[in-house]
This record gives structure tokens, sequence and C-alpha cells, in this order.
């Protein structure tokens, strides 16, 4: 499945090809410090990839959408997954560098 | 696995496209571009719920 841009994407196209983008390397990240996390090793680690996703979903839900009707629809709710997940990830990463620190 | 790294890549596209014509699909036809839009969207969002659930099956585990 190849996901790059097309060449001829209207402005607004590439509002939403920008926040899949954000999201594609936010999920590689968080997908790998779920992986460490869940599997009780070395929770150091896991809080890095955690802390690269953040970064991640932070861009991709501040991208503006440009485009309107189900374009917009379609985007918006990934935003508001991404936004989720942010709270999510955000609290477990708080929560994994207090016991990391104790 | 192993059968697809050793089965040689022109074996396996005279394969699909004898299914191909079996079925009378055209294998170079492209879905349109708001489809491939959308059909990206949806993996986006799937992926996400995936993130969610496992998130909130670590937030419930007992410490």
């Amino acid at each position: 499945l190849t996901m790059s841009a097309k060449t001829n994407a209207s402005k607004g196209r590439d509002s939403c090809e920008v926040i899949k983008n954000y999201h594609k390397q936010a999920f590689e990240y968080i997908s790998k410090a779920l992986r460490i996390d869940e599997d009780d090793s070395e929770k150091g680690e896991a809080v890095q990839w955690y802390k690269k996703g953040i970064a991640e979903l932070e861009k991709g839900i501040a991208v503006e959408i440009t485009v309107q009707g189900d374009q917009y629809e379609r985007a918006k709710r990934l935003q508001d997954k991404m936004v989720t997940n942010l709270t999510m990830a955000k609290d477990r990463l708080v929560l994994l560098v207090c016991n990391h620190n104790t | 696995s192993t059968t697809t790294l050793t089965t040689p890549q022109n074996q396996v596209e005279s394969l699909m496209h004898e299914l191909a014509d079996e079925a009378g699909l055209d294998l170079n036809m492209e879905l349109p571009q708001g489809q491939t839009g959308s059909l990206a969207s949806t993996m986006a969002s799937t992926e996400q719920d995936e993130l969610s659930q496992r998130l909130s099956k670590l937030r419930d585990q007992v410490e």
C-alpha cells in the first residue's frame, strides 16, 4: 500500500496526508513502546518510544484540516482518536517514569 | 513465511494474474483517488483504535 503524496494533490488534500503521515510515525513509535511495556522488560526503553510517539501525535493533532465534507470528517475523526491516545500515552508515561524513579 | 521468500516473484505474479483472469478482475485497475484516501484514513483510524485498546489494557492492569 503506497501512501506517498501525489504530486497533483491539492492543498486541502495535503493536510489529510500530513495528518496521516504523523499518525503513521506515531503508530510506529507507540507500537514499539507498547511491545516493550507489555513484555514487562526494560521500561526505560519504552519511555523513550512513548515520548517519540507523543511528539508525533501532538504534531498530527496541531495540523489544521483544510478540506471539507467527508474528507474533513475522516481527518477530524482520526485527529480525535489521536487526542485520546495522546492522553492515554501521557498518563502511561507519567506512571512509568514515577515507578522507574522509585 | 519462508515459502514467500523462496518463491520467485514472477511465479507469484503469473499465478496472481491467472487467478485474476479467472475471476474477471483487472489487476492494474486502480481505485479512484477519493477511495484510496478514505481507505488509508480507515486504516489509520483502526490503527489508532488498536493503540487505544492496548493502552487501556495496560492502564487497567494492577500495578
